[in-house]
């Protein structure tokens, strides 16, 4: 079995108490269960586990190809694939080790009232808590179409909360004019952190077939390549959320404990791991290590030491 | 709580490169030091391979074979992009991180039979891996059919092994399925001495034809190549109404069924389905992909 990460990593977010900053990002990591096939993976390393997202009945997802790669990064459109709320509930839930980490739904939906349907299904659930994805580009209804104006992010959230006391996580699109603004309303609505940021909107071209690679014919970009967009609306995001005590998870491209530190820094509480595990399924520990020597290194106590401690040049 | 049996299934290895062989047609057989992968790896397994340490995506590429107590894998692969295109500048002694061995693997009924193995360019490592286990299976008589339309990564032999059907100018084997004791036929659309000129399925077509009703209920086609061959030998087996499994390739990101990127659509009683190449395949019943 692994260990524990160190107590340096503990922390508490949005109620939850976590072992480690690290949190496995939605859609990266299946229904919880499918990294540990790896030798030496352990849900320990991570304080959290997102799960795929769900929505009130099951979709077949899009047509292949779903993925590319692209420079320093990926593009995926999978069309959130996943076999109905009630199946994850009563089926996977389960089969879910609760005692290893915390594990984060993640709902979906064409419509406000389907968004609250999901959310009320996982409110009957052990889950710990709810993410709500307003941010999908993968999809013709909802998701971005909803994330990309305030208005109708706030309205999500508010339904969702409606359904639930569970802690609620508003996952905010990158593909918008003012995400600041965004965020602000969803607080408003009663959002009790954010998921920063969701992928880019890109596109990939064969130029043998003259044809989009990805078969939905544009995707979700994510990976070091959209990294330093990811720092920024953290960083924007956190301006917003400092007063009201809401935590960030700061998430697009991370791949060292460097970049972790680096969106701890700017204002993220916890660190999402996505794309990164495609190219080392065993980084999260790497990743603990790191963010420990870098503590012990500054005197610091804990991850929330360093939390938004960015000091911007006047 | 108990775990599921998935658990601790694959590893991540650093592979030591022990030879690195390019051949024509931008084809190489690479061979590494991966103890821990050889000692569970299974015909129709992969492995997910980083090709380069500034890649962000793996590639998956069929393992040809294994030396379980000398503790290598083999791999045949073409280089057709990036990411194979820099694996190929991989050189001895250096290490590559691959995940291994992935997937399901071919399933091979108990008793006598006679597995019929059809492998089109870099489809053709997995029917090898196939081979090599078959030959342990004495009441087993396998027939090996390769195609290609780059020149063959090995120097063919005339076979001595007879096969029923086969034209008898088509003599060209691969030499290792010969040492085996495996009979192996290849086809190509070009023309190389003692090669069937024309399609695999054709030639296979041929040696299905020739047997009897009796020799034909044994058959079990297995196949891995490009998808219009794999939807021939499909249409092939439906004909002659033979079992048929293939392996398939698609994209993919993470190879343990976390990201559903490597998709491919089947048609399962229930109705369609999106299925994983990584965990639910990469070898699928034919009937289920080419319907």
């Amino acid at each position: 079995m692994a260990e524990t990460p160190s107590s340096k990593l503990a922390l508490q977010f949005c109620g939850l108490q976590l072992d480690s900053p690290i949190v496995l990002l939605s859609g990266c990591v299946g229904f919880g269960e499918e990294y540990t096939r790896i030798e030496g993976f352990s849900n320990r390393d991570a304080g959290a586990v997102c799960l795929k997202g769900t929505t009130l009945n099951p979709r077949l997802g899009n047509a292949p190809h779903r993925v590319a790669e692209t420079p320093m990064g990926m593009l995926n459109s999978i069309g959130l694939q996943n076999p109905g709320a009630r199946h994850v509930v009563d089926k996977i839930l389960p089969h879910l080790d609760f005692s290893e980490t915390r594990f984060i739904a993640n709902v979906s939906g064409s419509t406000i009232e389907e968004y609250e349907e999901v959310t009320r299904i996982f409110d009957d659930s052990p889950i710990d808590a709810i993410e709500i994805n307003i941010s999908c580009p993968n999809v013709k209804e909802g998701g971005v179409v909803f994330g990309n104006d305030p208005a109708m992010s706030a309205r999500v959230v508010a339904a969702c909360r409606r359904a639930t006391q569970k802690p609620l996580i508003a996952k905010l699109s990158p593909n918008q004019t003012d995400i600041a603004e965004n965020a602000r309303r969803c607080i408003d609505a009663g959002t009790d952190a954010f998921a920063v940021i969701n992928t880019l909107m890109g596109m990939a071209v064969d130029i043998q077939q003259r044809r989009p690679v990805i078969g939905n014919n544009q995707g979700g970009l994510s990976g070091p390549a959209i990294k330093p967009i990811a720092l920024l609306k953290v960083h924007q995001v956190y301006q917003v959320c400092k007063n009201h005590q809401i935590p960030i998870i700061g998430q697009g491209g991370i791949v060292t404990a460097q970049d972790a530190l680096e969106f701890i820094i700017a204002g993220a509480s916890t660190v999402g791991i996505g794309t990164a595990l495609f190219y080392d399924p065993l980084i999260c520990p790497k990743i603990n290590q790191g963010i420990v020597q870098y503590l012990d290194q500054h005197g610091l106590a804990c991850v929330n030491d360093l939390v938004g401690t960015l000091q911007v040049n006047r | 709580m108990k775990h599921p049996d998935t658990r601790d299934s694959l590893v991540v290895e650093a592979a030591q490169i022990i030879s690195h062989e390019a051949c024509a047609g931008a084809q190489y057989i690479l061979r590494v030091h991966a103890p821990r992968s050889a000692a569970r790896a299974q015909p129709g397994n992969f492995a997910h391979v980083q090709c380069h340490p500034m890649l962000p995506m793996r590639r998956p590429i069929s393992i040809m074979r294994v030396d379980a107590e000398q503790g290598w894998v083999e791999f045949l692969y073409k280089a057709v992009g990036e990411g194979t295109r820099l694996l190929a500048q991989r050189q001895v002694p250096e290490s590559i991180s691959i995940i291994a061995p992935v997937g399901n693997q071919f399933m091979v009924a108990e008793g006598p039979g006679r597995p019929l193995l059809i492998g089109g360019g870099v489809g053709m490592p997995p029917m090898v891996f196939l081979a090599q286990r078959l030959r342990q299976r004495k009441a087993l008589q396998p027939f090996v059919v390769l195609g290609s339309e780059v020149p063959f990564p090995f120097v063919a032999i005339p076979s001595r092994i007879m096969v029923p059907g086969v034209p008898s100018d088509v003599i060209a084997a691969m030499p290792l399925l010969d040492d085996w004791g495996i009979a192996s036929r290849l086809a190509s659309q070009q023309d190389y001495a003692g090669v069937y000129r024309g399609y695999v399925t054709d030639l296979a077509r041929q040696y299905v034809q020739s047997l009897s009703a009796t020799q034909r209920a044994q058959v079990t086609v297995y196949a891995c190549g490009p998808h219009a061959m794999l939807a021939a030998v499909a249409a092939l087996a439906r004909e002659f109404n033979l079992p048929c499994q293939v392996s398939l390739e698609e994209y993919m990101a993470c190879a343990v069924g976390g990201c559903a990127g490597c998709v491919v659509p089947v048609t399962l009683p229930e109705g369609k389905a999106m299925k994983r190449v990584c965990v639910d395949g990469p070898v699928f019943d034919a009937g289920q992909v080419f319907s």
